[in-house]
């Protein structure tokens, strides 16, 4: 569903403050893998070890330096940004490690925000979006705004938003970076449970041990390289 | 299109304060721009009535040459035959009086003063001014009276009273030098200082038989209906007038007071600049708020990009807020512009004490009025949000720059 080929990227970091030159960090280095649908997939390693550049290569938010990517076998390398904003809208989902939660809009409002820019019509908005909400355990709060709610449920929410629009490929940046264990874990277990009953393909990115022991894929990453890939599950 | 709708208005409420501080801004601005185009339209169309009323008529006949020469104030340039020039323009049914204006030394016993006398029919000459009606002390003089009606600030300056007697030294049609000697007889107080300041007015057949008018008077004042197009009705009455009478002309009263209307339009100049200000304070109120709306919602823009939203939906978003900044600023100046207008209308402001006998070129009184303009309030309206949209367009389309990477990083 998703392949990467020899796929590099570098980022060139603020200059040196000996010399004045700017430094070129090499944050992947002609890196290979493909994600199969249906997956459950962690993306592990130090900081600094690629995950975050890599999670953002597949979700179409960067470009490689070198190398293709290819979503259902489509090349995204050469798209244009309004291609790949309607690539992002209709076929992937994003969770994020802060939530990033629109603070004016409720629960209900921030989940049926995917929607309702697929042009979707307000009767069908609104039935996937309660469906949704129920499903993450959220629907006596759907009409909180997010600072009326805790992390764990503003996490949720973000689940939702990522899941509603029943995406190809849904993307988790450190998800429980920001939560207490307890927490995270349960919402592992969302997403595990998610994952097994809407056959969506998760790739999340981790430093931590118990996340990753969810993964029933671990990818392991060092330096911009893969070094280990292992089935779990 | 509805949900950036939704998400402009409830940002709009994200920041109460910062929001109402800078309609507040735009409110102020566009609340001082109606008011002050309203007082300076009151003042435009109450001088304008006071020149047709008291000063210039509708429009005046004169002898062509004497159009360069009115201000000098001698009785050189007089139509000969003002009865048959009547005849024309009683066919035409223009109401219309005979005045003979001439430059004078007002001389009391205490001392002298410059003014502008006029001889005119007091029988005929409430066809075209009001003056007649402007009488607050005594009364007005009767045909053959050797009498004066001063303009009330005129009898101050020359500690005058009525039926008191005062001496006018001037210069007969023939350039000899003739003083007439006359009563006091009224006091006039018109709303156009320029006369009450500096007008002498004697009886048309006094003048014509002691400065040797010899039937002939300085000009024809008219009165063209309201109803009528001034400049028109004076090109029609130039073209039967000069048919008969190529030496006369016919003026308007806009070609009479240009240095008013010079005024007007250097005034206009300076509501622009007010217009400018407004500008000003409204596009840095707005890009302001909207600087600081973006810089603290980048994350928030990388995560609506990182969904799908195209830049151009971000940006609209951003527009319709910054616009929603600007109708509730603009709802707040018209409301705030109408309060005022209302006040300026019903009550004026007094700047006599201000003014006091000082010259501005309009002829109001010290209290001025406004005027209702429609056309303002509703450019005022549509200019505040106009300016919101304009000046949030360059943060806005900076905002959506970054890199989805960076927003989404950003802290």
């Amino acid at each position: 569903m998703v392949r990467l080929e020899q796929v590099s990227k570098d980022y060139k970091s603020s200059a040196n403050h000996s010399n004045g030159d700017a430094v070129v960090v090499h944050a992947l280095k002609k890196v290979s893998l493909e994600i199969h649908p249906g997956g459950f997939t962690s993306l592990a390693g130090p900081s600094g070890s690629g995950k975050t550049t890599m999670l953002n290569l597949i979700g179409c938010l960067d470009v490689p330096d070198q190398g293709k990517i290819f979503i259902e076998e489509e090349l995204i390398n050469n798209k244009n940004k309004n291609d790949l904003a309607l690539l992002r809208r209709h076929k992937i989902g994003f969770i994020f490690q802060s939530f990033n939660l629109i603070p004016v809009l409720s629960a209900y409002e921030n989940v049926s925000f995917a929607l309702s820019i697929m042009n979707m019509a307000e009767k069908e908005i609104k039935q996937k979006t309660e469906t949704i909400l129920e499903e993450v355990g959220l629907s006596d709060m759907m009409h909180r705004r997010p600072n009326q709610l805790s992390g764990g449920q503003q996490q949720r929410v973000a689940i939702a938003r990522a899941l509603v629009k029943q995406p190809l490929l849904i993307l988790a940046d450190e998800p429980t970076a920001n939560l207490d264990s307890k927490t995270g874990e349960g919402i592992l277990k969302l997403m595990e449970e998610l994952n097994e009953k809407h056959k969506s393909t998760f790739v999340f990115s981790t430093h931590d041990k118990m996340v990753m022991d969810f993964a029933h894929r671990l990818v392991l990453l060092h330096d911009g390289e893969i070094v280990g890939d292992e089935r779990r599950k | 299109m509805k949900f950036l709708i939704i998400l402009a208005w409830k940002n709009l409420s994200r920041y109460r304060r910062r929001t109402l501080i800078t309609a507040f801004a735009i409110a102020f601005g566009l609340g001082l721009f109606i008011w002050i185009d309203s007082m300076l339209l009151g003042m435009d169309k109450e001088s304008e009535r006071n020149f047709r009323w008291y000063e210039t008529g509708s429009a005046k006949v004169i002898l062509a040459e004497y159009e360069d020469e009115m201000t000098k104030g001698n009785l050189e340039y007089l139509i000969p035959n003002p009865a048959a020039v009547s005849a024309l323009l009683n066919g035409q049914n223009i109401p219309h009086t005979w005045r003979a204006g001439f430059a004078a030394e007002a001389i009391v016993d205490n001392g002298s003063l410059f003014v502008r006398a006029t001889a005119l029919d007091p029988d005929t000459d409430s066809r075209v001014y009001r003056i007649k009606d402007a009488v607050v002390e005594g009364r007005f003089f009767i045909a053959g009276e050797f009498a004066a009606v001063l303009g009330d600030s005129v009898a101050d300056s020359l500690d005058l009273e009525v039926g008191d007697f005062i001496s006018l030294r001037t210069r007969t049609a023939g350039g000899f030098n003739q003083t007439l000697d006359l009563e006091v007889v009224g006091l006039v107080d018109t709303p156009n200082p320029y006369l009450d300041r500096g007008a002498v007015m004697i009886p048309l057949d006094v003048a014509n038989e002691v400065l040797f008018l010899e039937g002939g008077v300085t000009e024809i004042a008219l009165d063209i209906p309201a109803t009528n197009d001034v400049a028109q009705t004076v090109a029609e009455l130039n073209t039967v007038i000069q048919a008969a009478y190529p030496q006369l002309k016919v003026l308007s009263w806009t070609d009479l007071a240009k240095d008013f209307l010079a005024l007007a339009e250097a005034k206009s100049s300076g509501t622009s600049m007010i217009l400018f200000f407004v500008f000003i304070i409204a596009a840095v109120g707005i890009s302001n708020t909207m600087l600081m709306a973006i810089f603290e919602r980048i994350r928030e823009i990388g995560m609506m990009r990182a969904q799908g939203m195209k830049d151009r939906q971000i940006q609209i978003s951003f527009l319709l807020e910054s616009a929603g900044i600007g109708l509730i600023g603009s709802l707040g100046g018209v409301i705030l512009g109408v309060i005022l207008n209302f006040w300026i209308i019903r009550w004026g402001i007094d700047f006599s004490t201000l003014i006091g006998d000082m010259d501005i070129g309009y002829r109001t009184t010290g209290v001025m009025y406004g005027a209702w303009n429609i056309d303002t309030i509703i450019t005022a309206f549509f200019l505040g949000i106009f300016i919101a949209v304009v000046v949030a367009l360059i943060p806005t389309r900076n905002a959506i720059r970054m890199k989805i990477t960076d927003a989404l990083r950003h802290n």
